[in-house]
């Protein structure tokens, strides 16, 4: 039988944080740690901070376009079949 | 022949880079799937290369690491199962065409391995009097750091925590896309997007104090 949780110690929670910052976990234990977070303010500040983090980054690895004309060089480099040739 | 060591578990319908793509190639689609594989390349192809940019660190590897790996698929559309992930199929031939070409650069500074501990900025931005609460606490660091040196701290990490960090990052991939895209299972993903994203903390501090943006604590410096 697994063992139920009915709240999550600090602990608990926190070995959870990659995953529930990333929606990795259940539904039930996105619960369990939403529920965590509404009461403790110390785990509060630390996901928000590694939230921040992450979201930080990615902000700052923001897209890089191609250059304009590059798919029409790709397009142009592949070898095209011959009109009427499969298709 | 194996290609690398990476490459040597690669799916067979997963076409497979070459020491050097020259002369012309096999059609291996006929008028109407060439016009599909341009569709499914056009909504792809700003993503593929600024992965390949973050990879190679330049405009011109990039063009040519999307371009082979833009012939690749085409070569091998016929193994792609369409309405099936093209983002990820095209991902996975890119990344087997970056891991073929560039071996990784023994002389590239990497971030020690060793025991990073949680919460490391967290930590260390409450020492030096950085903010650690607020709605976006982290800023004040990489705001002070900018897009060049995120970027230095990011190529800091070993090669394989790189590639999937930056999957992560720049593609917003799902762990279980990255799995597709890196040929691994998703709980292989989970453990190097972990580990990658506390020993990214390190190395970003490591970056900002060599930048002098922050400084070790007086006790530290001896």
């Amino acid at each position: 039988m697994s063992e139920h949780l009915d709240r999550m110690t600090c602990e608990e929670a926190f070995r959870r944080l990659d995953d529930f910052i990333d929606r990795q976990l259940n539904a039930e234990e996105m619960r369990l740690v939403q529920e965590h977070l509404d009461v403790c303010a110390q785990c509060t500040r630390e996901f928000n901070f590694e939230l921040s983090v992450i979201n930080g980054v990615r902000s700052r690895l923001a897209r890089i376009a191609a250059p304009p004309d590059f798919l029409s060089r790709i397009a142009s480099s592949l070898p095209r079949p011959k009109p009427g040739e499969g298709g | 022949m194996p290609l690398s060591e990476s490459d040597a578990n690669v799916e067979p319908a997963v076409p497979q880079p070459q020491a050097t793509v020259i002369g012309p190639a096999r059609p291996a689609a006929g008028q109407r799937e060439a016009a599909d594989f341009e569709t499914l390349l056009g909504a792809v192809v700003d993503a593929a290369y600024g992965y390949a940019f973050r990879l190679s660190h330049n405009r011109s590897d990039a063009e040519d690491l999307v371009q082979e790996a833009a012939l690749l698929a085409f070569r091998g559309f016929g193994s792609f199962e369409p309405g099936s992930n093209f983002k990820a199929w095209f991902f996975k031939i890119l990344t087997n065409c970056y891991r073929s070409k560039y071996r990784r650069d023994k002389r590239r500074p990497t971030v020690d391995l060793d025991d990073t501990p949680d919460l490391y900025l967290y930590a260390r931005s409450g020492e030096v009097g950085f903010p650690t609460d607020g709605p976006d606490p982290a800023s004040a660091l990489l705001d002070r750091l900018g897009t060049e040196r995120v970027v230095a701290a990011l190529d800091q990490l070993p090669e394989e925590y790189r590639i999937v960090s930056t999957l992560y990052f720049m593609q917003d991939f799902s762990y279980e896309e990255i799995a597709r895209a890196l040929e691994c299972p998703v709980g292989t993903v989970r453990s190097r997007l972990h580990r990658g994203r506390k020993i990214l903390q390190k190395a970003l501090w490591e970056v900002a104090e060599e930048a002098g943006i922050v400084h070790p604590p007086r006790s530290a410096e001896l």
